[in-house]
């Protein structure tokens, strides 16, 4: 979201799903679309097709949408700036940016021209692997779509340069025009279901509701009027630094909501260690997770199935969630329990129902103003919605950009934190299959599921020769954090020297062997890209 | 409606349309941000195009001066408050700026259509409203693009 706030102002998806059907050409990278966004992958193979749209897949894995493309190339992990800066360079060489675009509606360009000018596809065939001529033939299938959508996930964001990796993502759609048309934009698709909402409602460390920021004058003034309090004005800290606070003495307690950071956070072995150091640790969950094992308190939270609210999914779509069956035992809403801590504290919280805080949230929220629960109905509304007679916004940045111009900026490429070498000879990187969601929470009570898509290394058909691996068998993964015994699946989807690993198994977690190192911006882990081995267990 | 009163409404309207434009050509001169200069400067244009249509209008009143209401009022210049104009002030201010003028304008003509009982005066109030709720239509979506940013 930062690399998108930079650039545009906004670092939401700005198109709509719907809009997908009038691309003419979808370029999807780092996104393993149809096992982590099967809606939307539907969506693309739908346009696919029609005949209408043609698709150019880049991703370390051959993914199942590369089926569908009409090219699709493979590059090294965490190579993505230099192919990004490779394709505007062809571009650009060419003439085949939209200049009147450029001219009109972007600043930066002069620099970003410079940089990209070092990255010639032959270059950048050294750095990502993916042949010069690949390099051109996406340049110009996606330069002269007239409309070219972008569709990108974790596998950009999930980097130590992930920032550099979204920027460079806008860099490209504003060189070719490709911005607040129907079909067009970029497009991040967020990770779990409700990311998009939990960040409009603040739920980052810097941000009231709606990005509004902690610290400034007005807006403190503000949310200490609604909230008849003294709001801090310091900013918190995220994730990875709580984690790290945890085992310092920095963070005292922690309260995890529907979060399973044993599974889904890197360096499994560090997690373990703060949660062990923490103080004072409240989990609350709908199943006793493996993160809640370390709690000195659970709260146990009714499913979604079982609570009123609202979502908001990744294109920005705030959709109404209704309680369909009764929630077990002691079982609240995630609000119900909120407010019960509070008022213990005295806070004097009165709320009858989701609708009541719904209210509240829409004064507070100047995007979300115009929605009801009456308006958002069956098929939800997109913000903004400033208005109760506004309709919503399915694309953003129509004729202006939010920040007014785009900013392009001049990106350099820069390697991974952790590369392979003579001891950890593989690229490790990870991801999810479709069967699964995220750290299993839910999905893993299910034995079926677990029969259709249990954990696995994936590894190439030579690499698995050259290590007398056969598919099936057991192999041990080894990083410099920790090892995991899993069974191999091998395969010619991946690259010879990469190995890719799903993160949702809580007997061989991936995340025990990914590392920590961050972007220095958007504090992300390196998710993506370490160093490994491989041995037969 | 006799020619005095047609005279003296369409005078009135283009009077505001002048003034529409002089006070945007100054906002564009004044502001040093560029994308404010650029809307500014296209706002004042585009207010000048009103003064004209008006003008043939006053020319040859039999001309069609019909103007249709936009689909729907998003009402989002009434949901704003009225920033004060400055030369420091943000995009989505002086945006919002424009469309509290053109909501006060469409506001002006439609009072001056309640007020009226003559059919003819009526008539034109209101094509008059609907050509400001026009202009404030447009405005608003322009704000919708930038007014609701996201800060890291």
């Amino acid at each position: 979201m930062v690399g998108l706030a930079t650039t545009f102002g906004s670092g939401a998806m700005t198109n709509d799903i719907a809009g997908i059907k009038a691309a003419d050409v979808i370029l999807v990278i780092g996104s393993d679309t149809t096992s982590a966004h099967p809606v939307i992958a539907a969506r693309i193979k739908q346009a696919v097709r029609s005949g209408k749209t043609k698709l150019i897949v880049i991703d370390p894995k051959e993914i199942r949408l590369a089926d569908y493309a009409t090219i699709y190339a493979r590059q090294r992990c965490g190579t993505d700036v230099a192919v990004l800066n490779g394709i505007m360079h062809v571009i650009l060489k060419n003439g085949w940016e939209a200049k009147e675009f450029v001219a009109s509606r972007c600043e930066g360009f002069d620099a970003l021209k410079a940089e990209v000018e070092k990255y010639t596809p032959e270059a950048v065939e050294k750095i990502s692997g993916i042949p010069a001529a690949t390099l051109t033939a996406i340049a110009d299938l996606f330069s002269h779509a007239g409309t070219g959508g972008l569709f990108y996930s974790m596998g950009i964001t999930q980097h130590t340069t992930g920032v550099d990796n979204v920027k460079s993502t806008a860099n490209l759609q504003m060189i070719c025009g490709n911005m607040g048309k129907t079909g067009g934009g970029v497009n991040p698709l967020r990770g779990q279901s409700n990311v998009q909402g939990a960040c409009d409602m603040g739920g980052l460390p810097n941000v009231f509701p709606a990005y509004q920021k902690v610290g400034d004058e007005a807006v403190q003034a503000k949310f200490d009027k609604a909230w008849g309090t003294k709001c801090s004005v310091k900013p918190g800290i995220t994730i990875t630094e709580m984690i790290d606070g945890a085992i310092t003495g920095n963070v005292k307690a922690l309260y995890i909501m529907g979060e399973n950071p044993v599974i889904s956070d890197p360096d499994q072995h560090h997690v373990q260690k703060a949660l062990e150091a923490c103080g004072f640790l409240v989990v609350q969950d709908m199943f006793l997770t493996e993160t809640a094992k370390y709690a000195h308190v659970v709260l146990p939270a009714a499913a979604w199935a079982e609570k009123d609210g609202t979502f908001t999914n990744t294109e920005r779509r705030v959709q109404r969630l209704n309680k369909a069956v009764q929630a077990p035992g002691e079982a609240k809403s995630d609000w119900e329990i909120i407010q019960g801590i509070a008022n213990a504290m005295g806070a004097g919280w009165q709320y009858a129902n989701s609708e009541a805080i719904f209210e509240e949230m829409r004064t507070l929220t100047p995007s979300y103003a115009g929605m009801t629960y009456d308006r958002l109905g069956s098929m939800g509304l997109q913000w903004p919605c400033p208005t109760i007679e506004h309709p919503g916004t399915p694309v953003l940045h129509r004729e202006k950009f939010t920040r007014g111009l785009g900013l392009m900026t001049a990106i350099p490429f820069k390697e991974a934190a952790e590369l392979p070498d003579a001891e950890y000879p593989f690229v490790l990187t990870t991801g999810r299959v479709l069967y699964q969601f995220h750290t299993g929470t839910m999905t893993r009570k299910t034995a079926g599921i677990n029969k259709l898509a249990g954990p696995m290394v994936m590894l190439s058909d030579p690499d698995a020769a050259a290590l007398g691996v056969r598919n099936g068998e057991k192999v041990k993964v080894s990083t410099r954090r920790g090892n995991i015994v899993t069974y191999a699946s091998v395969t010619n989807k991946i690259g010879k020297g990469t190995v890719y690993i799903p993160f949702h198994y809580a007997e061989a977690p991936a995340n025990r062997l990914t590392i920590a190192a961050v972007d220095p911006v958007a504090k992300i882990p390196e998710f993506k890209v370490c160093a490994a081995k491989i041995e037969k267990a | 409606m006799d020619k005095q009163d047609f005279d003296r409404v369409i005078s009135t309207a283009i009077g505001r349309e002048i003034e529409a434009n002089e006070f945007y050509a100054d906002a564009s001169a004044k502001t040093k941000d560029p994308v404010l200069k650029q809307t500014f400067s296209k706002l004042a244009g585009e207010e000048m195009g009103h003064m004209e249509l008006l003008e043939k209008f006053r020319a040859d009143p039999g001309m069609p001066f019909k103007i249709d209401a936009p689909k729907a009022d998003l009402k989002v210049a009434e949901a704003t408050e009225l920033p004060r104009l400055s030369t420091s002030m943000k995009p989505a201010d002086a945006l919002a700026l424009a469309m509290k003028k053109e909501q006060q304008a469409m506001e002006f003509y439609r009072g001056l259509s309640i007020a009226s009982s003559d059919a003819g005066l009526k008539t034109t109030f209101d094509n008059l409203a609907n050509m400001e709720l026009g202009h404030k239509n447009r405005l608003e979506t322009l704000f919708v693009d930038i007014g609701y940013p996201e800060a890291f």
